[in-house]
């Protein structure tokens, strides 16, 4: 019983993981066929996923007894109303965010050098909040069973919130799903869907964009016709030019007036 | 030349381009950004090691940071959850903050140095206790060990991986531990409790393996009161529950021996009910009665001896270990207008090792806790500093007789903000001599042109940055043009007026409100809000503005009120009043009086009207407009809302003219057992409408159902009112309803099946946008109404407005039944919301943007197009033009539209908007327990230059082109010369 208790406070990756296999052998020898089994699949989980094992500490407590006698199992049914049902129903969540390095910050200026001890992980849009462990994994305790919303919020990334089931009647199943795109994930492993980048960038000062702005267009024009023009106008046949003149005079100059839908009728 | 004025003409209009959002060298310019901590609860320094010297502190608002010791700068922090409240703290290993947290069952360790979460450990145990956290120098298995009581098990934990080492359970029902204690150089703990109140228990256990050695209880015919104070590692003091005899308990090596003294015995006059104040200090315990602290040596086997009894407020800190077998502790007094801090050692009461007085501002109130530590001076001597906390909720440091420095924590705390304008502008005061001389001047606009043409150096950069970020302009004490410069009013929950300047965020006063202040007739007094009482622009413009206060003695909303009137210039506090009613709501009045007083109108719990200001001249006014008054009230926890009139002056016994009955007009009742009220909105009173008629395509018309009374309210089924996850879709709804408050019309009542709260909600011109859990899809939704008006729909006929056959000029009522049509839409939305606002511009012109507190402490704008109910999947030609953006399921998230960029306002509790002098630009000042101030243009600042603008270059263009057109016309009139000569 007292393996069981130890179980359910510890999920500090890798490092105790070992221990809990050592722990769990020795249950195995102590303790009859069914809680050995239940205690190594839980440790199991931890060990090779260390992601998404859902664990019923308290449970575990009553089944250790159960094992001891099935008489005392028969009283613990009788008497299950009576225990305080937040415990009968804690389960742990644990999961893991992962940042990977390639989406790495590179000149931004909020990539501070303990950038993952400012990422949080909320629960149910705030009502019970946790931290990240150095490499990653988070966990949340006495949770009910039911479906949980987890979000992360970390400055500079966009996660998508996961929906959580943790199931009642089989205890350590956990079903995740990313609510952004619905896609499931087979361990609570959280990535970042992409990077968030809070400022404008400026450009760079280049000709070329000058150039193809509005205004670059206008002036090229304005410049073309100011120094193209007389150009051609010089390369004119001056016998053309004077003729060309002559029309313009006996059509008059375009006035105001001619312009006018009235002016018109003149 | 002419190409190079083209060129120059070209930047000059390259440089107007609007920005989108923010560039990073723009942080700062426009926005300030605060941070507190809170209130500090419990406070443990680190000052062994060479290197920064940090104190590490956790506070009411369950936060743990580690403040640098010299300047008081926040290294990191930590805002843990609203029900994880922190039990203890410590240092272990030196390199590890360890905090116990949630009743005792989670245990944290964080890196000192960087705040990053080394490991956690959840503790249960059979019952609720106390929970109490004990560092301590025991090796076991190798690892150092923390020794925790919770939850009824005591528990030895690993200070390395947070692992359990041994536990031992206290399973014994009426048990209530109340010292875990190990004492020093030993390798045993005690565990004192009391059973059953009047049974002393002892538990000696090996600290090696959790054995229980040695378990010892004595019965005493007293009941205990609660608290206990450790006079040494096998003695501690405690009172019985008529809080009349000590009883001091040793019980060394496990046998307990006790001694009872009447406290009359120990005092001439009869001091009445006391109580052990907590202290750990060896030898002396302290006792506080109504009115003095007694401070009680223990002297051999249960001999008392009081050594001081002092009459005003003093506080008392926590031993320290100062040298081998020596202790000080420090004692804070008041006196007038100075602290004298006086720190002593344990031993010898009667000698002082540090004595110093200095001199406090009034406005931070008494001294609330002291923590001190020690260094030693050049001199091999003993130094001491202070960090003590005062009754506004600011931190401060004393060393050397001086302030080192001084944290406002207060102002993580703030219940309500108002603004204010600030002084005209005397003709007197010159602004030239502020600003730069005329060179001066230029070179810093062409330095802003090198950095916006991206060709200036690093220094020069820095040289800009510094420049903007000095600008004199923005933290003037006068009203400027763009009103862009205020005060903003925040009243916390010390119960302190603070004013800060928008500028750049500094406090320019504050005031500790005496109508707030703990008294005998007031014992709890909370504020609630904050009214602007005074706004004065045309005819008492010699007068200050003014605000409101409005608090009450108590949390129970049947206490009585107490108001304030506070000059918003000076801080002053001008007027304060104890009320002989209480206070349930307050209705500022569109009306004012000759000196520019609003007319304010109190409702008490018994639903009496109260008028303020109680002069004769405001019940003149206050008559003629006395049947136009309708207010409303939500009964959350029955699900009642009722509106009321005015009916007549009061009946009661005492005549007061000031004073008026009201009457219901109408009430709906919701069924309780299918649905609880959550939320409700209401439009913002000073929020104007350009427009009442929105053009849609195809020329169309609709017009806007604009009306003042509009109320929001959402409910959800009672089952589903808890967090989120905890029902089935199936039996979770939530139905909102639009009720028009002075007929109570429902006017709109929606339902969304399978969905829940929390709801956050924002009702602006016609529209109301509201944030809740959609469970079927599981995740979050944002939906939004629009009501129209249809009976004036028909007025877009042409010939009925030539022969005048319309209702355009006919009044507005609440009482016309109107006829109105509702559009409403709902999107995805991915993040958890804190708050909701909307921007608020002075005539309403600029389009609307919503402002979001996102989960994460960010603050996101969302153009109000993405929430039209008119978007559809492939709009058509028409409505394109229009702007009406294709459907999409889920709203957009743009980075960029983040109005906090990557800053945090931690434990973000609302956004407020005001608006400023310019149309395009709204002020937003986010609150929690970080400030957070901005400008935002929601439609970009279409009516001004932007701070980018550089004036140079305007010059330089002009200069330049002046001079081209004197060139080329001297050109020109050289080859005309020359043509003739030919």
């Amino acid at each position: 019983m007292a393996f069981s208790c130890k179980n359910s406070s510890k999920f500090n990756g890798f490092s105790s993981c070992i221990k809990m296999v050592m722990v769990g052998t020795s249950a195995i020898m102590m303790q009859q066929r069914t809680l050995a089994m239940e205690a190594s699949l839980c440790v199991k989980k931890s060990k090779k996923k260390g992601a998404d094992s859902v664990t019923r500490p308290n449970s575990q407590i009553s089944a250790a007894m159960a094992a001891v006698t099935p008489l005392l199992l028969l009283l613990l049914l009788s008497s299950a109303p009576s225990f305080s049902s937040g415990s009968r129903n804690a389960y742990n969540i644990n999961g893991r965010v992962k940042i990977p390095q390639g989406l790495g910050l590179g000149t931004k200026g909020y990539a501070l050098p303990g950038r993952m001890s400012n990422v949080k992980v909320l629960l149910n849009g705030g009502q019970n909040i946790t931290f990240l462990r150095p490499d990653g994994y988070f966990s949340f305790h006495n949770i009910p069973a039911g479906t949980h919303l987890i979000e992360v919020s970390a400055i500079g990334y966009f996660f998508s919130p996961v929906r959580v089931d943790v199931s009642a009647r089989n205890p350590g199943k956990v079903q995740a799903a990313l609510t952004e795109n619905r896609k499931g994930l087979s361990e609570l492993v959280l990535e970042p869907l992409r990077e968030e980048q809070y400022y404008e960038i400026r450009e760079p000062f280049s000709i070329m964009s000058l150039l193809k702005s509005p205004m670059g267009l206008m002036v090229g024009f304005m410049l073309a016709v100011a120094f193209l023009m007389p150009k051609l106008v010089e390369n004119m046949d001056p016998e053309e030019m004077r003729r060309a003149q002559e029309e313009m005079r006996s059509q008059g100059v375009p006035s105001l007036s001619s312009l006018l839908p009235g002016g018109a009728r003149n | 030349m002419a190409i190079m004025s083209f060129i120059f003409v070209f930047f000059f209009f390259s440089s107007l381009q609007p920005i989108l959002s923010l560039y990073e060298d723009q942080v700062g310019l426009m926005d300030w950004h605060q941070q507190y901590i809170g209130k500090v609860k419990q406070a443990v320094f680190h000052t062994h090691k060479t290197g920064r010297k940090r104190v590490v502190a956790s506070t009411e608002q369950n936060i743990i940071a580690t403040l640098d010791l010299r300047s008081g700068e926040i290294f990191w922090r930590h805002v843990l959850g609203p029900n994880d409240v922190v039990d203890g703290i410590d240092i272990a290993l030196g390199k590890y903050v360890i905090t116990l947290s949630s009743g005792g069952s989670i245990l944290r360790a964080w890196n000192l140095p960087d705040g990053q979460m080394v490991w956690e450990s959840s503790l249960h145990g059979p019952k609720h206790s106390k929970s109490l956290l004990l560092t301590t120098n025991l090796i076991i298995e190798k690892d150092n060990s923390l020794i925790v009581f919770s939850n009824g098990r005591l528990n030895a934990v690993s200070c390395i991986d947070g692992e359990v080492l041994w536990k031992k359970d206290f399973e014994e029902e009426s048990l209530e531990v109340q010292q875990v204690i190990q004492p020093p150089g030993s390798d045993f703990i005690y565990v004192v409790g009391f059973a059953a109140s009047s049974q002393f228990e002892t538990y000696k256990i090996n600290a090696k393996n959790g054995e229980l050695l040695k378990h010892e209880s004595t019965a005493f015919s007293d009941r205990f009161s609660g608290e206990v104070s450790l006079v040494s590692s096998e003695t501690v003091a405690a009172l019985d529950s008529t809080g009349s005899i000590l009883l001091t308990i040793s019980f060394h090596n496990g046998k307990i021996s006790s001694q009872q003294i009447p406290v009359s015995n120990l005092l001439e006059d009869s001091p009445g009910l006391a109580v052990i104040i907590h202290s750990s200090v060896t030898g002396i315990f302290a006792i506080k009665t109504d009115a003095a602290t007694i401070f009680i040596r223990v002297i051999g086997e249960g001999k008392l001896e009081v050594v001081e009894k002092t009459n005003h407020e003093t506080v008392v800190s926590d031993a320290l270990t100062i040298s081998e077998g020596q202790q000080a502790f420090a004692l804070v007094q008041h006196a007038g207008s100075n602290i004298h801090l006086t720190v002593k050692p344990a031993h010898d009461w009667d000698s002082n090792l540090l004595k110093e007085s200095i001199k406090m501002d009034q406005q931070r109130g008494f001294v609330h806790k002291v923590f001190i530590n020690n260094y030693i001076r050049t001199d091999r001597s003993h130094g001491f500093r202070a960090l003590i906390v005062m009754e506004d909720h600011s931190l401060l440091l004393l060393q050397q007789g001086a302030i080192v420095w001084s944290r406002e924590d207060g102002l993580a705390s703030i219940i309500d903000v108002t603004t204010s304008e600030l002084p005209v502008e005397k003709a007197g005061v010159s602004v030239a001599k502020v600003e730069l001389n005329l060179f001066e001047w230029l070179k810093g606009h062409v330095l802003k042109l090198k950095g916006t043409l991206m060709l200036a150096t690093p220094e020069d950069i820095a040289a800009i940055q510094y420049m903007r970020l000095k600008s004199s302009e923005k933290s003037k004490m006068t009203r400027d043009h763009n009103g862009f410069r205020k005060l903003l009013i925040a009243l916390t929950r010390a119960g302190k007026l603070f004013a800060l300047h928008t500028g750049d965020g500094r406090i320019v006063w504050s005031h500790l409100l005496q109508s707030l202040h703990k008294s005998e007739s007031c014992r709890q007094p909370i504020g609630l809000n904050l009214h602007q009482w005074q706004v004065p622009h045309h005819h008492a413009l010699d007068e200050n503005p003014s605000v409101l206060v409005v608090g009450r003695c108590g949390p129970s909303s049947d206490a009585l009120g107490v108001l304030s009137l506070v000059d918003s210039y000076t801080g002053k506090e001008f007027s304060s009043l104890r009320l002989v009613h209480s206070v349930a709501q307050v209705i500022p009045l569109p009306y004012t009086d000759s000196t520019e007083q609003r007319l304010h109108l109190l409702i008490d719990a018994d639903k009496h009207a109260h008028l303020y200001p109680k002069t004769p001249e405001a019940i003149d006014i206050f008559q003629s407009e006395f049947a136009n008054v309708y207010w409303y009230s939500v009964d959350d926890d029955n699900g009642i809302i009722k509106g009321y009139a005015l009916k007549t002056k009061c009946s009661g016994n005492v005549a007061d003219e000031f004073c008026f009955d009201s009457r219901e007009l109408w009430s709906i009742v919701l069924p309780s057992e299918s649905e609880k009220i959550i939320t409700t909105a209401t439009r913002k009173l000073n929020e104007a409408v350009h427009t009442q008629a929105k053009l849609i395509a195809d020329q169309d018309v609709m017009y806007k159902y604009i009306s003042s009374n509009l109320l929001f309210v959402a409910t959800v089924a009672p089952k589903a009112s808890g967090e989120i996850g905890s029902v089935t879709p199936e039996e979770s709804w939530l139905v909102v309803y639009l009720i028009d408050t002075v007929t109570g019309r429902v006017l709109h009542r929606m339902t969304h099946h399978g969905s829940q709260g929390p709801v956050q909600a924002v009702l602006s011109e016609n529209w109301v946008v509201y944030h809740y859990f959609n469970l079927r899809a599981h995740r979050y939704e944002m939906s939004v109404i629009e009501i129209y008006d249809q009976s004036r729909a028909d007025n877009k006929d042409v010939w009925k407005l030539v022969v005048g056959n319309h209702n355009l000029t006919s009044p507005v009522s609440s009482y016309s039944r109107a006829e109105v049509i509702t559009k409403s839409q709902s999107y995805f939305f991915t993040h958890s919301l804190k708050a909701i606002a909307v921007t608020l511009t002075v005539k309403g012109i600029t389009s609307k943007q919503l402002l979001i507190g996102t989960i994460g402490d960010q603050v996101l704008a969302l153009d109000k197009r993405f929430l039209d109910p008119r978007r559809s999947v492939n709009p058509t030609q028409a409505e394109r033009e229009e702007g009406i953006i294709p459907l999409t399921d889920s709203l957009p998230i743009i980075p960029q539209s983040y109005i906090t960029h990557s800053l945090r306002v931690e434990g973000l509790q609302s956004i407020i908007t005001v608006a400023a002098k310019l149309e395009s630009t709204t002020l937003v000042f986010a609150h929690g327990l970080d400030l957070f101030f901005t400008h935002y243009a929601p439609s970009r600042t279409y009516d001004s230059l932007t701070e980018d603008f550089s004036y140079a270059l305007l010059l330089i263009t002009i200069v330049a082109l002046v001079a081209a057109i004197f060139v080329t016309w001297i050109l020109s009139q050289r080859k005309e010369l020359q043509d003739r000569w030919r």
